[in-house]
């Protein structure tokens, strides 16, 4: 509780960091309460661990020479690459002679470079578009929920294939297409059907009343109250940008020159894939990576879910 | 409900044209018109590429060229493809097509008959140790990185169990002198499978009339098992049964593939829906009647929580199709997606551009079965 | 033996904040075919008395003791079987919210069958013959018992769940503010048919309230409730005429009656209590202008002042012949 008598000796912003963090502190003790929230969070920070300490390692205990990601080799062990797990390699080598462990805590940060990226420019497009969508209606709304039909017709993937006969794809052209792709895409339909339940607020009626413009009334009104929902769409975006970045990667179609795609990629086009339980450490550890984050940013979005959607909690 | 139909239909339409469009103008961005990867080939002369640019209009001005393609689109005139050459791209299609189709329906009829009961029982078992176990495991195979899940079940069940081939259409070596053509053999299956989910459709409905709950859940049983049995039958009798079978079997790995990675997202949005209606009234009501507590979550609570999870079922299609394409990758299966794939690495662009278009309207006829079952689900719409 | 003996029944909520005391130390009786009503503010524990009798509680409520005794059979040990086979036959309850007591997607006839089957033996077709005949005594025309709830209007939601209430002649009905959601007009109409319908099948009933004026009519015996605590019980006439606790005084003269003498409306001073931390002694002490020390310090007997008058207040009003 804010004692009353307080309001007019304390700064404004006092007040409004003091309500921030105690409506910060509910919500966290609605996200620890989901499980599965923490659970992902915890994964995701076992990553930023890894993201860290790679140029540790590197500036210390790795020789850039030998356990460079992209160009390194162990000239140690010529002939026997890939190599299985060693003191010298916790996770083995790879057909040509690189640290698998290095690529995979190198590739952790080009990872949530994309993600994050892509994410953050789907949810400004599709907050955006969406306030505005429920704010006028009309053509704009019409034209923009058919855009999203469309968009949700395409399977990204096969989309993204084609596009890249026409533009070489590298990670940050990728990012801003994937992010410009799916902001025009579902993520519109949620938001614009959250804040057409805000539009009818009373204070939307008083803010119009009081003269707001219309820039002002999305701005300072509609969007702050999307946001939540907006956030946590933005942890399934990452999941879908990392994923999808896998598959391409995967199948060799992307310009990047490491990441954990193109790490099951080497393996396969080297032909280590059909002989599978034996040169398990050419694919497991980045199979397991992608598969990991993206499980973890998506138990993070469950775990908002319950924070967001008081529908979703316990009584 | 017709009404709804049809105006959902139009929309369908519209949304169909902007697609056809969007494609066109993805090809025109490319580089050079798409036949030029004919100049490189050494089979085929230059006389075949001027006529195939003459026949999809690729002389013309854009607006030419478009008319032209929408025509040929609507005619199924999609030109030749270079891969397979000089097979025309509608007829490969033809034969990929069903594939995918089967493969989808089968693994999200899977997918749904998996979800749908384990969201409802997790939503009532909510907070309890089985709700946060199926949660996870629901939502680790829903992002579990698709060759990777191929590469497992490959291993564990044709490495290991020795079960089942790695991948492909059909063993060439029970196929050496077929009586019938494979693509035959196929259709006929994907006929009786469409026959067996329509007759069994018109069983339920047949039945729905029968007041008691315990004679008509025997009778559906009984008819549907005697469905089965005639179809099992008929395929037993027909003498191509070796054949069919051979089919069925490679299928399996492919469908357990998409039927796990995308039942979770059925699982979650059953789930989360069921926890919505949990806290309506007329659950209460329903408690309240003295209604046996199973009652209560498949007949009140589930049945209504299903519309939500059907509606919200069309926007992860996308994802799904995604995950079909890597999933007909992994094992050989050529359906659309490996096709696709193929199309696109060769630059082979009158197939690869034929394959997103199929794939488009395959997408837009499952939104349309979807709006259909919605509207036949739903009361409420009945204008 | 009265039909329900309800005997200091505690429930409380448990919430992050603290436990709320929803329900304490509660008594009443109902006899068959009697109708009582239960009167108090929002919030102060009716309808969590009612969700008590028919063990529908949400999952963070602790049922912490008391006896309900139905037919002399204690209702909060019975075995969940049992208890759903007293749910509806025994015991039914019309929904505060009945414009949401009816599932969307099934056909009202079929929700009412529904209830009608699982308790009886009887066919489809018999239990329909049983719902037109219940739709006629609550007033609705027999050809909409084939049509989806959003085909009825809110009235004739309200009579189809009265109807649901009826279906299976229990021997109690609990209807949770029957009529709150509808204009006055109706609101008049459907108490006076549910009344009608009690009579005629002798029913007992337990009306919950906000309004005391609306449900005086229809009641025989009145008790009033204050922060989960029942503080006044008696004859509908005795408590109008001598009401003894002075939050009955005050309820009553917040509301106008319908046939009383003009008077001025007079608002309680204060606000409900905080039923995480409700107050020591008497709950209503801080907004009573008759308390004493004692109030504060000790929470009041619930006893009798006048045969079948009961009070639990340290300085009773009236009443006291």
């Amino acid at each position: 509780m804010i004692p009353r008598r307080n309001v007019g000796i304390e700064p404004l912003w006092k007040i409004r960091a003091r309500l921030w963090a105690r409506s910060l502190r509910k919500n966290w003790g609605l996200f620890w309460e989901s499980r599965i929230g923490p659970l992902g969070l915890a994964i995701i920070l076992f990553f930023v661990l890894l993201m860290v300490a790679h140029p540790i390692l590197m500036a210390t205990v790795w020789d850039p020479r030998v356990y460079d990601p992209v160009v390194g080799f162990d000239r140690a062990m010529v002939g026997r690459h890939p190599a299985p797990p060693s003191w010298a390699h916790p996770l083995g080598t790879d057909p040509i002679g690189r640290d698998i462990l290095s690529q995979l805590m190198w590739s952790t940060r080009s990872e949530f470079a994309l993600g994050v990226t892509s994410a953050l420019i789907t949810v400004v497009i599709g907050t955006f578009i969406g306030a505005v969508c429920a704010y006028f209606g009309g053509v704009v709304d019409t034209f923009f929920m058919r855009l999203a039909d469309l968009v949700m017709l395409f399977p990204f993937i096969a989309l993204l294939m084609v596009l890249r006969s026409i533009v070489t794809l590298d990670l940050w052209r990728l990012a801003l297409v994937m992010g410009v792709l799916s902001g025009f895409g579902g993520i519109t339909i949620i938001l614009k059907a959250q804040a057409l339940t805000v539009k009818v607020k009373p204070y939307i009626e008083a803010a119009k009343v009081a003269g707001g413009s219309a820039f002002h009334i999305i701005r300072r009104h509609i969007v702050p109250n999307i946001m939540p929902l907006s956030f946590l769409y933005m942890m399934f975006n990452v999941t879908g940008a990392v994923f999808t970045e896998a598959v391409l990667s995967y199948f060799g179609l992307l310009d990047i020159r490491m990441s954990w795609g193109i790490m099951i990629h080497t393996a396969e086009s080297a032909g280590y894939l059909g002989a599978f339980g034996q040169y398990w450490w050419l694919w497991a550890p980045p199979g397991a990576a992608i598969t990991l984050l993206c499980f973890a940013f998506y138990l993070v979005g469950r775990g908002l879910d319950t924070v967001v959607n008081p529908r979703l909690r316990k009584r | 409900m017709l009404r709804y139909i049809g105006w959902r239909l139009a929309q369908i339409s519209v949304t169909f044209f902007l697609f056809l469009t969007v494609v066109f103008l993805l090809f025109q961005a490319m580089p050079g018109d798409y036949t030029k990867q004919f100049i490189m080939n050494p089979r085929i002369p230059p006389e075949a590429r001027r006529a195939l640019q003459e026949r999809l209009g690729l002389t013309g001005s854009v607006w030419d060229q478009y008319l032209h393609y929408v025509r040929n689109v609507f005619t199924g005139n999609l030109g030749i493809s270079f891969q397979y050459y000089p097979r025309e791209v509608w007829d490969v299609i033809k034969e990929r097509l069903p594939r995918t189709a089967v493969l989808f329906l089968v693994a999200d009829l899977l997918a749904f008959g998996v979800g749908y009961p384990l969201g409802k029982y997790i939503a009532w078992k909510r907070g309890k140790l089985s709700d946060y176990a199926v949660t996870v495991t629901g939502v680790l195979f829903y992002t579990i990185f698709t060759p990777l899940l191929a590469l497992i079940l490959l291993f564990v069940f044709s490495n290991v169990l020795g079960w089942f081939r790695s991948g492909g259409f059909l063993t060439p070596s029970v196929w050496l002198r077929p009586p019938v053509d494979p693509q035959v053999v196929f259709l006929l299956l994907a006929a009786t499978i469409g026959g067996i989910l329509a007759l069994g459709g018109g069983i339920f409905f047949l039945t729905k009339r029968i007041g008691h709950p315990r004679p008509r859940n025997w009778a559906r049983r009984s008819l549907i098992l005697l469905l089965l049995a005639c179809a099992a039958l008929g395929w037993y009798r027909s003498g191509i049964g070796t054949y069919a079978w051979d089919i069925v079997w490679h299928m399996f790995l492919p469908v357990l593939a998409v039927t796990l990675i995308s039942f979770g997202g059925t699982m979650l949005l059953m789930r989360d829906s069921m926890l919505e209606v949990i806290r309506e009234d007329y659950i209460t009501t329903a408690k309240a009647k003295g209604l046996p507590d199973k009652v209560v979550r498949d007949k009140h609570a589930a049945r209504t929580a299903l519309l939500p999870t059907i509606t919200n079922f069309t926007i992860g299609l996308g994802f799904i199709v995604s995950g079909g394409i890597v999933t007909e990758t992994m094992f050989s299966w050529k359906g659309m997606g490996l096709t696709y794939l193929e199309a696109v690495l060769q630059q082979d662009f009158p197939l690869a551009m034929g394959c997103l278009i199929f794939t488009g309207i395959l997408v837009l006829l499952l939104h349309l079965v979807v709006d259909v079952l919605y509207a036949f689900l739903d009361p409420r719409i009945s204008y | 033996m009265p039909l329900l003996d309800v005997r200091n029944l505690t429930m409380h909520y448990v919430t992050k904040m603290g436990d709320v005391h929803a329900v304490d130390d509660v008594s009443f009786m109902i006899e068959a075919g009697e109708a009582i009503g239960l009167v108090g503010e929002s919030g102060c524990g009716k309808t969590s008395i009612a969700l008590t009798l028919l063990r529908l509680l949400p999952d963070n409520a602790r049922f912490l003791g008391g006896q309900v005794l139905f037919e002399g059979k204690d209702l909060t040990h019975i075995p969940e079987e049992e208890m759903r086979k007293i749910r509806w036959r025994g015991i039914s309850m019309i929904f505060q919210a009945a414009m949401n007591s009816l599932n969307p997607v099934y056909r009202v006839g079929d929700q009412i069958i529904e209830a009608i089957q699982n308790h009886l033996p009887i066919s489809y077709r018999e239990a329909k013959r049983r719902v037109s005949e219940l739709f006629e005594l609550v007033g609705l025309p027999p050809e909409v018992i084939d049509r989806y709830p959003h085909e009825y209007s809110g009235g004739m939601k309200q009579r189809a769940v009265i109807a649901m209430a009826l279906a299976c002649d229990p021997k109690l009905v609990i209807a949770d503010e029957p009529t709150t959601a509808l204009d006055v007009i109706v609101q008049d109409h459907i108490l006076r048919r549910i009344d009608e319908v009690r009579k005629k099948l002798n029913m007992a009933m337990m009306y919950i309230s906000h309004d005391i004026a609306v449900i005086a009519e229809v009641s025989q015996r009145l008790g009033v409730m204050y922060a989960g605590c029942l503080v006044e019980f008696g004859d509908t006439v005795t408590i109008f005429k001598r009401p003894a606790h002075p939050y009955t005084v005050a309820l009553m003269s917040a509301f106008p009656s319908i046939k009383g003498e003009k008077r001025k409306l007079q608002g309680l001073p204060g606000e409900p209590p905080d039923l995480l931390q409700p107050p020591l002694g008497c709950r209503f002490h801080p907004r009573c202008a008759y308390a004493t020390a004692i109030c504060a310090q000790r929470a009041p007997r619930y006893e009798e002042i006048e045969p079948g008058h009961l009070v639990a207040c340290w300085n009773p009003r009236s009443g006291r012949a």
